[in-house]
Order: C-alpha cells, then structure tokens, then sequence
C-alpha cells in the first residue's frame, strides 16, 4: 500500500466568507492542487480550536494548512494576531507530543487567490515530502490520546 | 498582545485539550445522502454511482442517491417526498459549494418539516471534481471522504431555530449623491424612516457639479434640485449635511450610527445601513500625458465646466479653442497599474461633451485617442453622432501611448494610429482632455473599516455575488448601492440603490427579523468567566451574569457574529460556536481518514447501462430505422453514415443526435484523428 | 391552474425570465400578491439556455433553478404558463387584465414529469430550447431544467396515434383541452418581456441557415451548456470535434445596413445600438471552449471590446492571456470551402494591416444582437404604453426613475428597456419592485 511515492495529507483550514472561495476558484479555474488536500470551512480562522489541530495529527494528517484572511477578514482587524495565537499553542503541545512544528502553517488566502493558494499547498507538500509520514512521529511518541 | 499569551504561568496547554461535555445531543439516526451529477460537472470526473451505493451500506444512513441536479425543483419534490417517507432526521447533499444553495437544501428541509440546520453541504464540485478533473480516481476517494465527513458531521447536528428580533423600522443612508438621495425617496414612501446622511454642507454629490449629462440632456443641478425639493417634502427623510459617521455598533435591525453633525454628536438607531458613497476621480500625476507640465493639458470635468461657463466662444487661459485632443482610459485599464478596470461611462460621457462643444460652438476640431470605444447599449448612438460631426477617432494601444509635450508654445501629440496600420501621426491642438477614469473614494477605507465591508481586487466595496446577492455586504445589514461599489453611469447607480432599497424593505417591513441562529453559546457548569472571550470580542455579544451563585458569560445573540473567535481562547473549552463543535468538526476529520474501497475498474459504468430498455422504432421517422440498421453490428461516423444513406450530413447529425438523445444510439469513442465520434446502437 | 386563485393582485409581472423573477421574488417578500405572467412552458427566460455566465464563470443553471425554485413556490406568486396577456385596461386607478392560458394537453395537476410519454412518442420535431440542433417529440416537458416539469403536447406536430396517453399511468393526458381566458385585476403592472435575438438570417453574407456550420452564439452556449443537445462539442453539419473556431461580433448591432440588404422592416430593421453583451458572452464562450477543446484555436473578430462591468475588463485581458486571437477587424462575407470539408472561408479587412485577407474557419459563431420584445404595449388599450425610438420600452424618467413608462402604474424591468446584461437586469428588476412597491404602498394607504 505504501510504496506509492508518499503523498502528504492536508487538512486546511478555510474560511466561509473569503479563504473557502479562494480556493473554490482554483477549482472553477481547474487549477489543479493535490487531491490529498482535505478542507473544513469555518467563519474565521480566530476560532480554531488547537485541540482540532491536534486531532487532525492524531488521525493521520500529515499536515495542517490554515488559509486564513488576513488583513481581509470581516470580523476582526486582529483576526492575524489571533490566529497566530492558536498556531503558536498549539505548537506548543505539538512540542511536548514530538511532533515537528513546521507540519502546520498559515498563509492569508483572499477570495480570488486560486493561483496561490495552489502554490501554497505545492510548497508545503515539499515540505511535509522532507519531514515523511505523521505515523512515523506519532508512533515514536506515544501521547495520551485525547478524549 | 493576544490573550492567548497571557497568564502563561496559570494556563497549561493540556486546559486547550478539554473535551467539551456538555452539550450532549441525541446522533442522527435516519441520513438522507443525495450526490449530484451536477450535468456532468461532477460526474464526468467522480464516480458518482459508485459512491451512492458505498454510501448506502453506510451506518445511520437510510438513503443514499445520485441525481443528475440536485438543485432542480423536481429533485427537491423527491427530496420533500423522501424526507416523509423514510422519515430522514438529517440530509447531505453533496454537490457544488455550499456559498451557493445551502439556503436551497434548508428550504428543502423546512418543506419536509425538517429542522434546516440538520442538513450539511458537501462541496464535491469546486473543491473536488474541478479541483482534481486531472485524477478521476482520486477525485473519487476524495469524494468519498468529504462525503463521509459530511454524514459524520450530520449525526452532530441540532435541531436550531433562527433568532427573532426587532427591527428599527428606520435606515442610515451613507451618502446623498443621486443614488442616496434617490434610494431615500423610496425607502421613505415604503415606510421606512431614512436619516440621509451627508458629508459635505450640500447634498447632490458629483451630479450636482455636472452640467449636461448624458442620455437625457438634464443638466445635473435641476435633477438634484428637483429631487431635493421632493425629499424636503417627505417628513420620513432627515437629512443632515456636514455630518460624519463616527461609529457604527450594533447588528442588522439594531445598529447605533454615532454621527457628529458640527459641534453635535448625534446617535442614530437604525435597522438596515445603505452606503451609497459614490467615487472620486482618477488624479492625473503631475507629467501623465502631459498634465501639470502644460497648462493647456486638462481633465474632463475641468473641460465640462468650461464648456459650461463659456459663451459664444471655446476660451481658455485667454485663448480660442479650435481643437480638442480626448485621451480616452487616463487611469483605468492599467494593465500593469493599480486600476486593471475599465471605469464603465469616461467613453460615453468623453463623447457626450464633444457633442456639447459642437452644439454650443462652431468649428471646434476633435480628435479622440482611444483603444477601444465603449458606448454600449443606446450611448452607441453619442459614437454614431460624433463620427457623423466629422470627430476624428484615433485608435492607440496601451503598450504604445499618445506622447503629448511642448514645442514652440503649442501642444503637440504624437501617436501611433492603429486604425491605419500604427502610422505616427503628430499634430497640435488647443487642448487636450484627459478622460479620467472612476477611483475608489479617498475616504473608503474610514467608511470599510467602520462598517466591515470588504473591498474587492479593484478596491472598490464588494457584494457578495454579482447576480445572487448584487447589494448585499457579507455584513448583515449592511447594503451598498451607486458607484461605491464599482464605475457605474447614473441610472446603473440609482438602479443598484434602488434594488436596495427593495431588499432592505424586505427586511424591515414586518419590524421584526429573523436572524440565523450560528452564535456562540456558554457552559454554565464549566465556564469560570476569566473574561479573556469578552476581551476578544469585538463586538460586545459577551457579558458576565450570575448563574447558580457564580459568575459566568453570556452571550448576546443578536450581536453575536458568530465568528468563534472566543472559542480558543477559553481555558476551560465552555464556549464554542454552534455548528461548529468539537464533535462536528472532529468526526469531519475522522469521516477523512475513512479508508475507501472504490472500484477502480473504468469500465464499471458501461456495464450498467446494458438493462436499458431497447426502443422500438415503429412509427418512428424513417431516417431512424435507416440508421439503426446501418449501425447494426457496427460503428460509424456521421460523414460515413451520411455517404452510405446518401442523407446530408447536417440531416444526419440533426437526427443522430435526437436517436442518442432518446437513447437509440450511443457514442463509441473518437476515430483515428479524433475529429469525428463513432456511433453505435445502444443495445 | 387551480380553479379558486384569486383575481386580485398587488402586482402583475409579465415576463418570467431572470428580471421577472427577481421583481415577483423582491415584491412577494414585501408580503404583495404577485401574479407572474409567461407565455412559454416554463418559467427561466433566456438565462437558463446558457450554460455559464460571465465574468465569474458560475453556470447559468446553479444561479436560476434555485431562483426558478423559490418563485414557483413563494406563497404570495401565483404562476401562469403558456399564458398571452390579451388585453390590459386602466380604470379608476387599477388595471383589468384579460389573460389567454393555452392548453397544454396534459392535465397539470397529474403530470409528474416521467417522460414515459416523450419516449414512446414517434413524432420528432424541433427543439427550440436547444435553438434547433436536436429533436424532441411532438410531446415532451420543454427541457430538462423546466420549472413546472410537466410534459405539453405540440398539437400542430401531434400524430393523434394515442401512444402518450397509453402509457400514460396517472391519465394525465387531455387531447380536448381548451383555452381558458381570465380576468384579473392588478394595483399595478411590471413590464419584464425581455428581448429577442438578432435573427441572422437577416445578414446573408454571412450564411447563416445556409452553411450548417455557420451557427449563432445561443447555439454556441447549448453545445457548451453540460444539458447540451449533442454527446459532446460537436458541429452541427457533421459532427466534427471542431478545432478552428471564429467569432464574428456586432452581427445585428451597430449596424445600419440590415435594413437596406434584406428590404424589410419591422422584424429585420436596423439595429444601429450597441448590444452590450455579445463581446462578454463570446469571450465567455472562447475561455470555456479553450478549457473543453485545449487544442483549438479560437478568433473573435471584433470592432471594439465592450468590456465595461465589474470584473469585465480583467476577464477580457484574462482570455487574451489564454490565447484566445483577437483581430480588430469587420468581416465581409462568409462562404463555403469548395472542398466538402464543410470548413468557411472569412473574408474581412484587418485593420492592423489594412489588408484584406482570407482565412479558413471549420466553425463560425455569430454573436448576435439583442433587439426588443415590446409587442405587449399592444395589449395596453386605454393608455398608451410608449416605446423608445429603437422600440424598447420607454423610460420616461431614466436617470432618477429609471423604472417609470408612459403609464403611471406600470413599471419596466430588464431588457424590456433595453439591453442589458444579468446582473444589470437583476439591479433593474430590483430598482422596479423598489418603485412598485412605494407605488402600491401610496395607493392602498
């Protein structure tokens, strides 16, 4: 099963409003991007929670990619400070479970940013191909499950 | 500083793990799952069939269907119909983005009777069939994730009623320009109270500065005056000039507009806010074509005053004007610019107002530099009269402008004309117009920032959809309208103000409206108010109250946003946003992971078809019986079939075609040069 | 048409395309009783033929069944199919309307859209929905994405072989069906006909209904609408995957030589406006061609790119970057490759060169024009419903009002004014339920 060339799994994290249509228009554009990508849309990237990071690692994610708005968000002008507070929490458990802290990143994806958004996710997939599978750090770790 | 760092010593990271406990909701039982072909959209590239019957063997669900559009009404009635049937407590639908028919599919709900919040969107077509149209397969096992995570996220869901509230029957216009002022007449006699809200010490914006305007030949201070006078006549319509819109708090039927009109500062209570805020003019820099460096270089407006003050004779700066250079797309269609847009009226006005020097004095030349004349729709007539004036039109290229400079006192253009073969032409004039384009105004960022309403790539205030949602801001509430939005004439503006007058009267009619009920919502067991959620809310929804003898938070519902920003913050995980739980969102990520047996054999689907009914073709056109027995045991193209039948080939194509369509013949892949299909007879 | 509607309506809108919609949509939201007026089988207009729509590329059908949807069901619209408006009087400040609904031969209320009948039918006969290209029966439901989804009977094509109604199951079908003429009254009236296509016959030189490969830009939209007439891209003199692909703009606007070539009038006559969509809707075409045939090569011979709304000029600039050839330059006459091969020869003057050339196309698509639809200001009896001097309907105040006609009480939406594109009409259609409804509002105080 695993001699494929290893294919990094992503989850993303997207916004309703602008990062979600984003990358609905690489789709409309078919501006193709791996389809091992997977994404959750949610109102704003201040509200995710670092324990679903976590959980999306537990699970077999290689890799958590938050497509936030940036300085476009709707809700909040601070929505980069805040949701580089999560990423920071969370690297912080992420630390303390051995898993390295480069499998998650944040990059402001506007709602017509198809191009780089797919650019984005090619780089990352780079980086995640170097790092290998989440399996390898997890099963090396064994961390209390979360429940 | 976020709050998140704060406290570093008190909070350790295993207090961001809790698992939320509180909300204990009974699993879904009874799914519905429906897949859409979306007309191939999806189903050309997702094995559709394959994954309704994998879906069907799934736990909880009890129908699992593919359908060629989802959306259509008679997919709906089936939906309905199942719905009561089968009894479903919750439906999917997997098919386009969920920006576009979530309000569909609840309405499906709602008709069923079933709660609208148990039915979850699964965007398997621009996220999945389009995204990966270049890996079928796995766009498939793809599907099959996002479609199980959307089941999983389903038997998560509540059962959630909209919130009501109470709607100010009154609304903020931003802006008395035409589309302000025009929207305001409307708003009022709808029933509507409308506080007309102007910046500067007179109403009536650019129109008011304009002289003739094109199509009707009003001139633009009687149409001002005129409306003015009708607004006066409205006692619903307050009006205030030299105000300035300070602050805006509140949400959709409540906002507070804190205005401060002279030394007066003012709080509005409104239900709905139009903003109708208009443009400004593209500035010349100091040497663009010329401006600044020549007196005799000037723009548009400053061209259609001088028309309008001048009598008798064209003078400017003392002199006779005997020819006029129009540079056309002075600021709009920057390629490589800030404004890649075309500013929409500069064509027809530019053309307009020479149509204004011919008619007001005689024997003025003009010359229009332009790359592509946009007078559409009626405003073609303007081109039409220009050309029959004897104007002289001059087609330049972006990559090669109109060169103006000084020589010997005189103005002088040089240009590349490629109406007859990019020949330089160089030429002196009077005067040369710069037609300016339409910029965003210098204060928009002030009135986005306020409002929250985001700009577009063009920086001008972006609706939602230009056809679905054309006024609406992603604020609730919030409406734009004129050329706040994007270049417009005057009747393109006072339309879109007055499409949104409709849809804010829809609103606020009743003076009460239902809201949608995605709020943060508290665990009073667990919650500790530490206060860190009400310090990140932006929009003051979070307020301490007491709670079995002790302080917890609470949520105001109809301010709240929803945008969950409070969720990670709380150290003890009592707040979270509905429908975007730890449990929703977590088995979401499971429903991912889940492993797919797809059948990756290609030739699956062929199989299928073979029970299809054969047709009997008795009655049918003779041209039908020909081909089918033509086609009998063997495959041809139309030409092939056309020289055996001795039928023209159009004929042929017109009738194979129908005899594919009712399912007599099918395609058999493309010949050898892959010009023509082959066809075969169904069996 | 249930027997029990009432007669008496806030609003009458006549016309159920996009416009129409959103106007009975705006105004049955403010709780008015709207009676929605089509004369065709379905409500959907023009919009739902199309198979996506410029400049966000969003197929045309995701953003009308849904609205087609919320319009058959809102509880205050009453819809009334196959329906011609005979005759609309004014008195005492109201309009009595005297509606035609034609039979359709198929009993509504049984109808349940399965097409059992349209499959044993034997009689074929043209489908305009798909402008021609393909068959249906002589009964069918009018297209896949029709809302009511009921079949109807061509009877001037029907066979009277009884077929349909054997296998009929619910006994829907009705050969005695009769025209029915109601009478309504209406506080006010929303003019929201549309318009009608240059029909380009009517430009000989360019062979249209000559050379089957010559075809119109509404054909063009169903070869690449995903409910198209053909398994895939086809063209329709013989089928060839085509590679070679020419549009020719402005045909039937901007133009004021129709009239002189064909020495008629009324239908054919000048078109001397500007359309203002053809240049979007082709370049709409040739991206989503450049994505369904990557090997073609597409041309649009143009006289000037009208790429003036939001998000236009980026998506003109955004299909030059995709190769789409652009040649400034007015094409003089199209004929036949004297091969067989069904291939054209374009004949037109560049004006880049100045030359005149001649170049091979194996399809041409003619971007044709929009002209008016206002044949209902003849209904209009006591008052004069007026129409503008290229016969669209009248805006008596177009810049502050631009919805008001001749007629105080009847208002205009769409292209019933003039052309316009889909997201100008839906403005319209807004801007017109806004002045109906203050009309209404004053005139039942």
């Amino acid at each position: 099963m695993e001699t494929q060339e290893f294919k990094p799994r992503i989850l993303v994290f997207s916004t309703d409003k602008i990062s979600d249509p984003g990358i609905d228009q690489a789709g409309l554009r078919k501006i193709h991007y791996s389809p091992s990508v997977y994404t959750i849309s949610i109102p704003c990237s201040s509200g995710i929670k670092p324990r679903w990071i976590l959980h999306a690692f537990e699970q077999g994610f290689d890799g958590v990619f938050i497509a936030a708005d940036g300085t476009e968000c709707s809700y909040s002008s601070k929505c980069s400070e805040h949701t580089n507070s999560i990423i920071v929490e969370a690297q912080k458990i992420m630390k303390e479970r051995n898993i390295n802290t480069k499998r998650i990143r944040m990059a402001a994806i506007c709602s017509v940013c198809a191009e780089p958004f797919v650019n984005h996710i090619s780089t990352f997939s780079k980086i995640l191909q170097d790092l290998g599978s989440i399996k390898n750090e997890i099963a090396e770790h064994k961390a209390p499950s979360l429940s | 500083m976020s709050p998140l760092n704060d406290d570093k010593d008190s909070i350790t990271s295993s207090f961001y793990l809790t698992k939320q406990t509180s909300f204990r909701i009974a699993m879904k039982q009874r799914i519905g799952v429906y897949i859409c072909h979306c007309g191939g959209n999806i189903s050309d590239y997702v094995d559709v069939e394959q994954l309704s019957k994998l879906i069907a063997n799934e736990d909880n669900v009890v129908i699992s269907k593919d359908v060629m559009f989802a959306c259509s009404d008679s997919t709906q009635k089936d939906m309905v119909q199942d719905i009561n049937d089968q009894k479903l407590d919750a439906i999917v639908v997997a098919s386009c983005t969920p920006k576009l028919h979530t309000h569909t599919f609840r309405n499906v709900a709602i008709r069923a009777g079933l709660n609208p919040y148990n039915y979850t969107q699964v965007n398997v077509r621009e996220q999945c069939s389009w995204a990966h149209s270049d890996k079928p397969m796995d766009a498939t096992i793809k599907a099959y994730g996002l479609i199980r995570a959307g089941i999983n996220r389903v038997k998560y869901s509540e059962a959630l009623e909209n919130i009501e509230i109470t709607a100010q029957k009154a609304v903020g216009v931003i802006g008395a320009g035409i589309s302000g002022m025009r929207a305001a007449v409307d708003l009022a006699r709808m029933g509507n109270h409308v506080y007309l809200i102007e910046k500067e010490a007179n109403v009536g914006g650019r129109v008011a500065e304009s002289g003739k305007l094109f199509m009707t030949g009003e001139n633009g201070k009687d149409v001002i005056d005129r409306l003015y006078k009708r607004i006066k006549e409205i006692p619903e319509i307050t009006v205030f000039t030299n105000a300035n819109l300070d602050k805006v708090s509140g949400s959709i039927g409540d906002f507070t507009l804190e205005v401060s009109v002279k030394d007066e500062a003012l709080k509005l209570n409104v239900g709905a806010v139009l903003v109708t805020t208009g443009f400004d003019f593209y500035q010349p820099k100091e040497g663009e074509y010329g401006y600044k460096l020549s007196d005799n270089v000037i723009t548009l407006q400053q061209f259609n005053k001088l028309i309008e003050t001048s009598n008798d004779k064209l003078v400017y700066n003392g002199n006779a004007i005997k020819s006029v250079a129009y540079i056309y797309c002075v600021g709009s269609r920057q390629s490589k610019g800030e404004n890649k847009y075309c500013s929409r009226q500069c064509c027809s006005a530019a053309i307009h107002s020479s149509l204004n020097v011919h008619e007001k004095f005689s024997g003025v030349k003009a010359f229009h530099l332009y790359r592509d004349i946009r007078t559409y729709g009626k405003q073609e007539l303007l081109y039409t009269e220009s050309s029959r004036k004897g104007d002289i039109y001059i087609k330049y290229e972006e990559k090669e402008p109109p060169a103006v400079e000084v020589k010997n006192n005189k103005t002088v253009i040089t240009v590349k004309d490629y109406l007859t073969y990019k020949k330089e032409l160089s030429f002196d004039v009077d005067l040369v117009v710069l037609v300016t384009g339409m910029v965003p105004r210098s204060d928009s960022n002030d009135i986005s920032s306020k409002l929250k309403i985001p700009t577009g790539s063009d920086r001008f205030f972006n609706e939602i959809h230009p056809k679905l949602k054309p006024v609406e801001t992603v604020i609730k509430g919030v409406y734009i309208g004129g050329t706040c939005q994007g270049p417009k004439n005057i009747t393109e503006s006072v339309q879109s103000s007055l499409a949104a007058a409709s849809k804010i009267n829809t609103i606020l009619r009743k003076g009460t409206l239902e809201l949608e009920p995605i709020v943060a919502r508290v665990n009073a067991e667990t919650c500790l108010w530490c206060e860190k959620c009400a310090a990140v809310c932006e929009y003051d929804a979070i307020k301490p109250i007491e709670s079995n003898g002790k302080m917890i938070a609470q949520v105001n519902t109809s301010t709240c946003v929803g945008c969950g920003i409070c969720g990670p913050v709380c150290p003890s995980n009592s707040i979270e946003i509905v429908q975007f739980t730890d449990n929703e969102i977590e088995s979401m990520i499971d429903g991912f992971m889940e492993k797919a047996e797809i059948n990756t054999k290609q030739d699956s689907q062929e199989n299928e078809i073979s029970s299809g009914k054969q047709i009997k073709l008795n009655g049918f056109p003779k041209i039908w019986r020909e081909i089918a027995s033509a086609l009998d045991d063997k495959t041809l193209t139309i030409p092939q079939l056309s020289e055996q039948l001795g039928v023209e080939s159009n004929v042929l194509t017109w009738h194979l075609m129908t005899m594919n369509r009712y399912g007599v013949v099918e395609p058999a892949g493309l010949d050898e040069d892959e010009a023509y299909y082959m066809y075969k007879l169904k069996k | 048409m249930p027997e029990n509607i009432s007669n008496k309506y806030d609003a009458v809108v006549i016309g159920g395309g996009i416009a129409g919609q959103e106007t009975a949509l705006n105004l049955a939201d403010m709780d008015y009783k709207v009676l929605l007026v089509e004369k065709e089988l379905s409500i959907g207009g023009k919009m739902i033929q199309l198979s996506k729509v410029f400049p966000t590329l969003d197929c045309a059908a995701c953003i009308t069944t849904p609205k087609m949807s919320e319009t058959a069901r809102h509880p205050n619209i009453t819809l009334m199919l196959n329906t011609d408006v005979i005759e609309t009087v004014k008195t005492n400040g109201h309009f009595d309307i005297t509606l035609n609904i034609r039979p359709r031969y198929v009993d509504e209320a049984l109808c349940t859209g399965c097409q059992q009948c349209e499959w044993v039918c034997p009689k074929v006969v043209e489908d305009s929905y798909n402008s021609n290209m393909v068959g249906r029966k002589a009964i069918s439901i009018p297209f896949s994405l029709a809302n009511p989804k009921i079949a109807a009977i061509d009877m001037e094509q029907c066979l009277h072989c009884k077929k349909c109604e054997k296998v009929c199951v619910p006994k829907a079908i009705d050969y005695n069906m009769q025209p029915k003429r109601v009478n309504v009254e209406a506080t006010s009236v929303i003019v929201s006909t549309g318009f009608n296509l240059f029909k380009p016959k009517n430009k000989p030189q360019y062979g249209y209904g000559k050379y089957p490969n010559v075809i119109d830009a509404m054909q063009m939209d169903r070869l690449i609408a995903p409910t198209r007439p053909y398994n895939s891209l086809l063209r329709p003199g013989d089928g060839k995957v085509p590679d070679n692909i020419a549009y020719i703009l402005c045909t039937g606007s901007r133009d004021s030589s129709i009239e002189n070539a064909m020495g008629c009038s009324a239908e054919c006559s000048n078109n001397p406006i500007c359309s203002q969509i053809c240049c979007m809707y082709s370049i709409k075409q040739a991206q989503l061609l450049m994505g369904a045939l990557p090997l073609a090569d597409i041309t649009i011979y143009y006289m000037d790119i009208r790429a003036f709304g939001k998000g236009y000029e980026e998506f003109y600039q955004q299909a030059k970057s995709m190769g789409v050839n652009f040649i400034k330059g007015k094409v003089a006459k199209v004929t036949p490759k004297e091969d067989n091969s069904g291939n054209l020869i374009l004949r037109y003057e560049d004006v880049a060169t100045g030359k005149l050339k001649e170049v091979k196309h194996d399809l041409v698509v003619l971007s044709v024009g929009v002209l008016p639809n206002s044949g209902i200001v003849k209904t209009f009896t006591n008052q004069k419903l007026e129409l503008d001097d290229q016969r669209f309907i009248k805006q008596v105040d177009e810049l502050v009002s631009p919805s008001l006609t001749s007629i105080e009480g009847v208002f205009v939406a769409g292209t019933a004014a003039g052309p316009k594109d889909i997201p100008d009409s839906i403005l319209s259609a807004g801007s017109a339920a806004s002045e109906a409804a203050s009309y209404i509002k004053r005139f039942s105080n």
